[in-house]
């Protein structure tokens, strides 16, 4: 039988130098990815194009932010005071008229250089584009230019909060006479999506090199950048891992340097060799208790969400969200104003009162989640079977009813769920975005929440929202946030932790809840 | 197609076989009797409720629980036990489904024939275009995620090989003498089925459908992974190794899982081969040739 | 293996069959189409929520504008007729989750899966017919039942799991292969030509690129094989041991010509056409194997592409997946049977 022998070492002779290549190949892409000049960033997509205008998701706003620049920055991690970006800023008592004056010596990646009249084309693009999702940050403003160098913003209300809100990387400055040239207009008319989703046209530190929605982004530095944070790699790769644990092992193994969607759990397992940037998120994870009768039967009343309130108990929730992680103390997350300073805390005799109360009786009460979108790392399966746990020693009977994001979001935008466990971030850095919580209002509606259930709140928020100093706006806001937590139908949970994950060889990585992370602040280690 | 003469030299082959082959029967009985037998007692006799979260997180095993515990703190070795009882029991309802209905349309279609026998064909033929996994998940994500319509969505992909035998066995055996005795005595056609064709066809219906369990158990497990199965907390083996994934450095969460689906497929498999080999040694090749011809 | 009634052509009997055989494949194509769409207008979830996002979905006047541009607010048959009228120009739609022509993401996707699916045919292939050959020739002695034990336990392992192992010994533990995805970061795909990287790079005679593109198909490969190798294995033992038992072969055993001229000129060969049709059947397997293992290994294939829509209630991803793997699976069949009637003058008769 000396044949079929032959055969075998033959077949065994091809798997083997399958195999070999293997080991060869993998040598060498773990040497290629250390190289100095080129970075990997493993995230989980949320991209749909990268024309920043036509943009507002967060893969989106990482990719635009390195691509294109804002009028207004932040500085790192910190999102309470806005910095100037390409311009600084003065505006009047009133809040309704800002005057931009662009800084020197600023080119776009053509050589030319930014003006005022990129700056009002960009905005006024947008605005024009109905159906772009960040048309709505635009919305009641006007923009007219000055002189090259200066643009005046005014809007019909009250704006406090517009230099934060100029900073979203969707409103990125494009240079108006490329975009122009490639179907970019003001009048609604735009069609330059198609050509800004192959080429940029910004001042960013980067330019796009090549782009895939579903696998993988290349960005290139950018020769012609002249302002602070100056490309630390000649190229950078963000790639499409859709699972946290994909990007641990890429990590680990050298295929990533950065990964940006690390649960706590991986985060803090990481050891040495690694370092982990990790921040409360601006995000906050919740559970809303449907106020509609029809929706929410037994369960549709102030006290029983109060009742849930005090069953949950935060420390053992805080526990499977990890490393950076904080328990949320209102609707208004830590670092934002208005924020309160303590959590409710468990008291299962307040709860049994409130159940009595609210006339419950051991009736199962229905939990709908998204069980595909983890929030800052947090799966929201554990988290709703820990919430089951808990709720049921406090004689709360949950039934899980999880779904994926796509086909359960409706139910909760429309305000059919029993009872959701959800999640909100916010649009931009100021706190009036915590507002839509307040009865009658986006979210509070999702709950079932008319203004008529509670007018008191209603009323607060409406003042928080119309307010032209800080001052008067700051105590509205802890006023809302303290009364959302004594009689609201939402019960706030967790404010995850953001971690950003980077091998050593990697300095400059910050958490920003706007953009996740600034591509140009990271540079090699020496 | 192969004539089915014994040969001196198959014969003597199939003695040297049956002796090798015999104890690897018996021992996919015992471990599948094994398995049974946890399914229906577990809940007797496990350390922890299966779904209860009373221990630290990702314990490695130990004394306090000796596979571990998984992210939110619940015995390993509990669920895993728990986990026989939601897997195999759904596993054999969903393959005597599908037998009960695919045996039923393929003797139909071969005993009625012309249209009826065209169309009933003509639609398992369009449900055998698409992969099963491809199929069964598409199904499952369209009716919404739950292990109940896991199970629908299995059925529903694997009639059409139980459809395909039958057919094939009752168009053979119907040009036989004694069914056509029996329609010239005057029995009707439904009595004729029952009576005279289908006792014919449970054998080799059934060697296919010992072979079909550890295929559903791929199958249920394998849409549970993909989140399209049990929903939490229900201790599953597919999602609890889908659970995991998140935690790749606590190895005990997911192997032992894959471990208890592998000996349980594994030793269904070893049973409905020695069946095959006892009703049929070639039994394979004919059912093999006769669902592949009519594929496309 | 045709079973309907056989109208001859008197011309050319292979002519007749290729045009009936090619006709019944035209009917079930149909049938594919109806079925894909047929699926999607099951799903209980909202489409247009999914699709836009909660922001815009909430706004009634962009939420009207998205049905009338899909043309959701028709009734299910006008929704076939003009989803079958877009098919008939090549236009599947737009994905709901990628934002991109369904077209032109299955352009991206069918190649990655077509790659990997092959290479695991061709390992499977040549490693079972080595062993399947070899469990015939030494048929219930300890080498048979050693295989028959093994390529049972092949069968049994559930492939995501395996696929997870793997990634972790392997890539994660011992480092020996790369980690997922069909190349290093670091690495620029070839220029498209093929759609298969490693074809491209080796056309492009980059050579770095060719080995790390190998490189990245190595487990994943490994790991779809070893079903198809189990399913193989046992079946080339039942083509190969039919042949042995025929005269032809036991005359030229007798003879005493031995060994691998035996093999291949008489026995192969015999059993080539039974062995043809079960790759087929294992191409399926493969097909389903890849659902599970792309998802593991995030490669950008028809797998991930159909569990992310599907997911994702992506009706024109889902119709546009369901055709594709439909279509793939009657060209296969066809080929097949192709084949079949090529080799065996019978099937045309039958």
């Amino acid at each position: 039988m000396h044949i079929t022998r032959t055969g075998t070492v033959t077949a065994l002779g091809a798997v083997t130098a399958l195999v070999l290549v293997g080991c060869s190949g993998g040598n060498s892409a773990n040497n290629s990815s250390g190289d100095s000049t080129s970075l990997t960033v493993n995230t989980s997509f949320t991209i749909e194009t990268a024309d920043p205008g036509n943009s507002y998701d967060p893969t989106g706003n990482t990719v635009a932010k390195a691509l294109y620049e804002t009028l207004v920055d932040f500085e790192g991690s910190d999102v309470s005071t806005p910095v100037p970006g390409l311009a600084s800023w003065t505006q009047n008592d009133d809040a309704t008229e800002f005057t931009f004056t662009i800084a020197d010596g600023r080119t776009f990646s053509d050589g030319s250089p930014v003006e005022a009249s990129d700056v009002v084309f960009s905005l006024e693009r947008i605005q024009a584009m109905t159906e772009a999702k960040p048309a709505f940050l635009l919305e009641g403003l006007s923009f007219a230019e000055v002189d090259d160098s200066t643009v005046t913003v005014s809007s019909e209300t009250p704006k406090l909060a517009l230099p934060a809100l100029l900073a979203s990387p969707a409103l990125g400055i494009l240079n108006a006479d490329v975009v122009a040239e490639h179907g970019g207009s003001t009048d609604g008319e735009d069609t330059a999506q198609e050509w800004l989703d192959a080429n940029s046209a910004g001042s960013g530190p980067y330019t796009l090199d090549s782009i895939d929605l579903t696998s993988q982004i290349t960005l290139a530095e950018n020769p012609e950048y002249t302002g602070e944070h100056a490309p630390g790699y000649s190229r950078i790769v963000l790639r499409n891992v859709s699972e946290s644990a994909t990007q641990l092992i890429n990590l680990k193994g050298g295929d990533a340097d950065v990964a940006l969607d690390l649960n706590g759990d991986q985060a803090s397992g990481l050891g040495d060799g690694f370092t982990v940037d990790s921040v409360p998120s601006g995000q906050t994870i919740f559970l809303l208790v449907n106020q509609d009768d029809e929706v929410g039967g037994v369960a549709a009343s102030p006290e029983f969400a109060s009742a849930v309130r005090t069953a949950i108990d935060g420390d053992g929730l805080l526990e499977l969200a990890g490393t950076g992680s904080v328990q949320a103390t209102g609707v208004i997350p830590p670092g934002y104003s208005g924020a309160l300073s303590d959590p409710v805390g468990q008291d299962l005799d307040a709860t049994a009162a409130a159940l009595t109360e609210a006339g419950y009786d051991g009736e199962t009460i229905r939990l709908s989640f998204p069980n595909d979108y983890p929030v800052g790392g947090v799966e929201f399966t554990p988290l709703a079977e820990r919430i089951q746990d808990q709720l049921k020693s406090a004689g709360i009977n949950v039934e899980l009813a999880p779904a994926p994001f796509a086909s359960e979001l409706d139910a909760y935008v429309n305000g059919t769920e029993q009872m959701g466990l959800w999640f909100w971030a916010p649009d931009y850095a100021d706190s009036t975005n915590f507002l839509p919580f307040a009865p009658g209002l986006k979210v509070g509606l999702r709950a079932g929440w008319t203004a008529e259930d509670n007018p008191a709140i209603a009323d607060v928020a409406a003042e928080a929202y119309a307010a032209s100093s800080t001052e008067d706006r700051d105590a509205a806001l802890s006023d809302f946030a303290a009364q959302m937590q004594e009689s609201g139908p939402f019960i706030p949970l967790i404010v995850p932790a953001s971690n950003i994950a980077t091998a050593d060889s990697v300095t400059g990585a910050a958490y920003n809840s706007v953009w996740t992370i600034d591509l140009a602040e990271l540079a090699p280690a020496e | 197609m192969t004539s089915s003469i014994l040969t001196p030299a198959r014969a003597r082959r199939r003695r040297i076989g049956a002796q090798w082959r015999a104890p690897l029967g018996i021992v996919g009985a015992v471990v599948a009797l094994a398995w049974i037998l946890v399914a229906c007692t577990a809940p007797l006799w496990v350390p922890y409720d299966p779904v209860a979260q009373g221990l630290p997180r990702l314990q490695p095993p130990g004394p306090e629980a000796i596979l571990g515990t998984d992210s939110v703190g619940r015995d390993v070795f509990s669920r895993l036990m728990a986990g026989a009882g939601v897997t195999i029991p759904l596993a054999l309802l969903l393959v005597g489904c599908s037998v009960v209905l695919g045996t039923l349309v393929g003797a139909i279609a071969g005993y009625a024939g012309r249209w009826v026998d065209e169309t009933l064909m003509r639609i398992t033929d369009l449900v055998m275009a698409f992969p099963t996994v491809i199929l069964a998940m598409v199904i499952a994500a369209s009716l919404g995620p739950s292990l109940f319509n896991a199970v629908i969505a299995a059925i529903v992909v694997s009639w059409p090989q139980y459809a395909r035998v039958s057919r094939s066995i009752v168009l053979s055996l119907r040009g036989q003498n004694y069914v056509i005795a029996s329609r010239l005595l005057g029995y009707s056609p439904a009595r004729s089925l029952w009576t005279d064709i289908l006792p014919n066809v449970a054998g080799p219906i059934l060697v296919l459908a010992s072979l079909d369990i550890g295929t559903a158990i791929l199958l249920l497990s394998g849409l549970s992974f993909l989140g399209l199965g049990a929903q939490p907390p229900t201790a599953e083996w597919g999602s609890m190794i889908s659970g995991a994934m998140e935690n790749f450095d606590a190895w005990w969460i997911g192997v032992f899982p894959g471990l208890a689906i592998l000996t349980v497929v594994m030793a269904f498999n070893f049973i409905g081969d020695t069946l095959r080999d006892a009703f049929d040694p070639l039994a394979r090749a004919q059912s093999i040739a006769a669902n592949t011809g009519e594929t496309a | 293996m045709q079973k309907t009634a056989a109208t001859r052509s008197p011309a050319s009997p292979l002519a007749g069959f290729l045009l009936r055989r090619l006709g019944t494949s035209v009917l079930l194509l149909i049938g594919v189409t109806l079925v894909t769409f047929l699926l999607t207008n099951l799903v209980p979830g909202d489409p247009v929520t999914a699709a836009l996002g909660e922001g815009p979905a909430s706004d009634p006047a962009t939420r009207e504008a998205f049905i009338q541009a899909h043309g959701l607010d028709k009734p299910a048959p006008v929704q076939y007729v003009m989803y079958l009228g877009a098919l008939l120009t090549g236009d599947l739609g737009r994905s709901l989750t990628t934002g991109q022509p369904v077209v032109a993401d299955l352009a991206k996707a069918i190649p990655a899966t077509i790659e990997l699916a092959v290479a695991a045919i061709v390992l499977s292939l040549a490693v079972s017919l080595v062993l399947g050959t070899l469990a015939a020739y030494r048929r219930g002695m300890v080498t048979d039942q050693v295989l028959r034990v093994l390529t049972l336990i092949g069968l049994s392992v559930p492939t995501f799991w395996l696929a997870l192992v793997a990634f972790y010994v392997f890539f994660l533990q011992l480092g020996v292969v790369p980690g997922s995805g069909r190349i290093s970061p670091s690495i620029t795909p070839p220029p498209t030509v093929t759609g298969l990287y490693t074809v491209d790079y080796l056309l492009n005679g980059d050579s770095v690129g060719f080995l790390d593109a190998l490189a990245h198909l190595t487990l994943p490969v490994l790991v779809l094989s070893l079903f198809t190798i189990g399913l193989l294995t046992r079946f080339v033992r039942t083509s190969v041991l039919e042949v042995l038992d025929t005269d032809y072969v036991r005359a030229a055993r007798a003879k005493g010509l031995g060994g691998w001229r035996v093999v291949s000129a008489y026995v192969l060969r015999g059993a080539s056409l039974p062995i043809l049709t079960v790759v087929g059947v294992a191409f399926g397997a493969l097909l389903s194997g890849t659902v599970l293992v792309e998802s593991v290994f995030s490669w950008p294939g028809l797998g991930s592409y159909s569990y992310n829509a599907a997911r994702n209630l992506d009706l024109p991803g889902i119709m546009g997946v369901g055709l594709v793997v439909g279509v793939i699976y009657l060209v296969i069949n066809l080929v097949v049977d192709l084949f079949y009637a090529i080799l065996d003058p019978r099937v045309r008769l039958s």
